[in-house]
């Protein structure tokens, strides 16, 4: 299993780089993690409003919603959210928000 | 100096047994020559530190490589126990007949290297001929099994077992798609196809060796919560309102997905990834249904809204505990029959090998979604405008609902009525060329496999495609309608991996997407060529 070293800790992921030990999540974690996924800088408010939905309906669906559920939920457009997460929001968005990659025929 | 690659060669420890060179895939035309020195991208050293790479170019399974000689004779053992029980009647009831058969018929007529569309993109390299692997499994099982089979082998063909061998062949039995085009060309009906699924089940039933994406997180995770996507009920339900909700944003028709109706006439059942990543299919589904008045429901028990069944591709006691969950909650919703979305591997798994384990009262009828709507187009119930549909529209055959089920005409019928620009592929039908995703290959992307796939295994489908429209101007809007949530994936990565979409206008999506298009009564189009799809 590959490693990775974010800000002191090593946490183990997957080839593509999505955590594997979903418990070990936190915020210094997403932090380190941005500039990955062309996020330049501190993250912002909106990247942390759409980080915590992500992980919120992980937890509670056991999946990543869909996109268009994402813009819709938080009252952004597509546009916009691929402005907060350049490489998109399925894996940036994701990555960072510590959600396993998606699985099954999708 | 370049000799050819013998059976034997397998047990021979090297770093790579066979590996493709920059311009050895068959070309692609214009303008997609850009393509044609590429090769695939070095597997990454810190990725492959402890596992098996040394068959070709790529990666499917990454098998550890055993850490001490013990351990390295032992997985040899526990092959051969695995190969013996795959002989034996009260191990193997499913396929030990045609297993046998293909075992002791081939003639090496070679009629099936040419049908394979892997060895022939390939620029026929030796280790992707069917024949091949099937050849190893037979030298060793004649040779160690079989009395007297050591002495025998000088004479029939020798093959060392060794673990070199045995992780090659692993690896080996992903590089074929299980298409079946082999099989369907075999002039004595020798079944390559299934000698390669033979050996599949073999590593995974026996010794645990199977890629992540369909057994841990595929058939395991399915099994665990609900569905291999991951989704539990109560996502399934939560996705289902958000698709009604789109649908009549989108097309301006109030749709309604009923859920756990006892007595239904038709229990429908989905690959569960429609509903994340093709989400219009569902919504397409539920428009049709609704509009023709059919009496249905999906059910929301756990594996009950995913038709998937990845067992049917490496395990036959996976595949079975699907199986008969799906038929169970059907029996026990009291529903007519099961129809299977567009779904191709769903198609042969529930219908054609659940055959023989569904008795009683879970032998439940179950049918192609493509014989549904074909009833329900063709009925006159619902009113068509074909106009809707004037762009170029050619059809993916999908292995699992044409090869394997003869399932031909009634999307053809749907077809001719409602897309005036409809055209064929060369060959089609029962003929037709794999999508290169078939038996997984769609959703296994780990190491550089996706890759593989898009060059290799995904190029007869791209060539075929890019045949079909080849009359077309390229700014035309294109759509290749593809029946099958794998194909689809497949098609998807094709069209990104080679730019299909800016360089020759391709777009894809399924049967029932196209049927909505042209309904009448519908405020604005489903298909919208050019727009991101709201859910990418």
């Amino acid at each position: 299993m590959p490693q990775i070293e974010l800000a002191g800790k090593t946490y183990e992921v997957d080839e593509d780089g999505f955590l594997q030990e979903l418990d070990k999540w936190n915020e210094e974690f997403a932090q380190a993690y941005a500039h990955t996924e062309d996020i330049q800088g501190t993250l912002t408010e909106e990247h942390w409003k759409i980080i915590n939905y992500l992980r919120s309906y992980f937890q509670q669906f056991g999946i990543a919603p869909m996109v268009r559920k994402v813009c819709k939920d938080n009252g952004i457009d597509m546009k916009k959210l691929y402005e907060l997460f350049p490489t998109g929001p399925a894996k940036g968005g994701c990555k960072l928000a510590g959600l396993s990659k998606p699985t099954g025929c999708v | 100096m370049n000799r050819r690659l013998k059976p034997s060669d397998i047990a021979s420890v090297s770093d790579c047994l066979c590996h493709i060179g920059p311009g050895e895939l068959t070309p692609l035309p214009s303008p997609y020559e850009d393509f044609n020195q590429i090769a695939l991208s070095p597997l990454k050293p810190e990725k492959i530190k402890n596992i098996e790479t040394s068959l070709d170019d790529t990666v499917a399974i990454g098998i550890p490589k055993p850490a001490t000689k013990e351990e390295d004779e032992a997985l040899v053992r526990q092959f051969l126990s695995g190969l013996k029980k795959l002989f034996e009647k009260e191990n193997n009831w499913t396929f030990l007949q045609p297993l046998m058969l293909s075992m002791e018929h081939c003639a090496k007529c070679q009629t099936c290297s040419n049908a394979c569309p892997v060895f022939e993109m390939s620029g026929r390299k030796e280790i992707y001929r069917p024949i091949f692997r099937s050849e190893v499994l037979r030298r060793i099982y004649r040779k160690y099994l079989k009395l007297g089979g050591k002495i025998t082998a000088k004479l029939t063909g020798d093959l060392d077992l060794n673990w070199t061998t045995i992780a090659r062949l692993a690896e080996l039995s992903y590089r074929c798609t299980l298409c079946r085009r082999c099989a369907a060309v075999c002039p004595i009906g020798v079944d390559n196809g299934l000698i390669n699924h033979e050996i599949r089940k073999l590593f995974s039933q026996e010794m645990g060796i199977a890629p992540k994406e369909i057994h841990e997180k595929g058939s395991v995770q399915h099994l665990r919560v609900g569905s291999s996507t991951g989704m539990n009920p109560m996502a399934a339900k939560d996705s289902a309102e958000f698709i009604q909700e789109e649908m009549e944003e989108i097309t301006g028709y109030k749709v309604d997905i009923p859920w756990d109706v006892e007595g239904a006439d038709i229990l429908l059942l989905h690959n569960a990834g429609e509903m994340l990543a093709w989400p219009e299919n569902v919504g397409a589904f539920a428009i049709i249904f609704q509009a023709a008045g059919i009496s249905w429901t999906m059910s929301s028990e756990a594996a009950g809204y995913d038709a998937v069944n990845y067992g049917l591709w490496y395990d036959d006691v996976q595949f079975s505990r699907v199986a008969i969950k799906h038929a169970d909650i059907a029996r026990r919703l009291k529903v007519k029959k099961i129809v299977i979305g567009e779904c191709g591997h769903a198609h042969k798994a529930l219908t054609v090998i659940a055959d023989r384990l569904l008795t009683g009262d879970l032998n439940i009828p179950r049918e192609s979604a493509m014989v549904t709507l074909e009833d329900i187009v063709m009925s006159g119930k619902l009113k068509f405008d074909p106009g809707k549909n004037n762009f170029p529209v050619t059809l993916h055959d999908p292995c699992n609902v044409v090869r394997a089920m003869g399932i031909v005409e009634p999307q053809r019928n749907i077809l001719r009525k409602i897309a005036p620009q409809f055209r064929e592929m060369t060959p089609h039908g029962v003929e037709n060329y794999c999508c290169g995703g078939g038996s997984g290959f769609a959703i296994m992307s780990g190491y550089n496999f996706a890759e593989w796939r898009n060059l290799v295994s995904s190029r007869k489908k791209f060539l075929q495609i890019l045949e079909a429209f080849h009359d077309e101007p390229q700014e035309v809007p294109k759509y290749v309608c593809a029946p099958c949530s794998n194909c689809k994936g497949s098609i998807r990565d094709i069209i990104n991996y080679y730019h299909a979409e800016e360089r020759s206008s391709l777009y894809y999506g399924g049967l029932v997407e196209l049927i909505v298009n042209a309904l009448d009564g519908m405020k604005k189009p489903i298909i919208r060529f050019g727009d991101k799809p709201s859910w990418e």
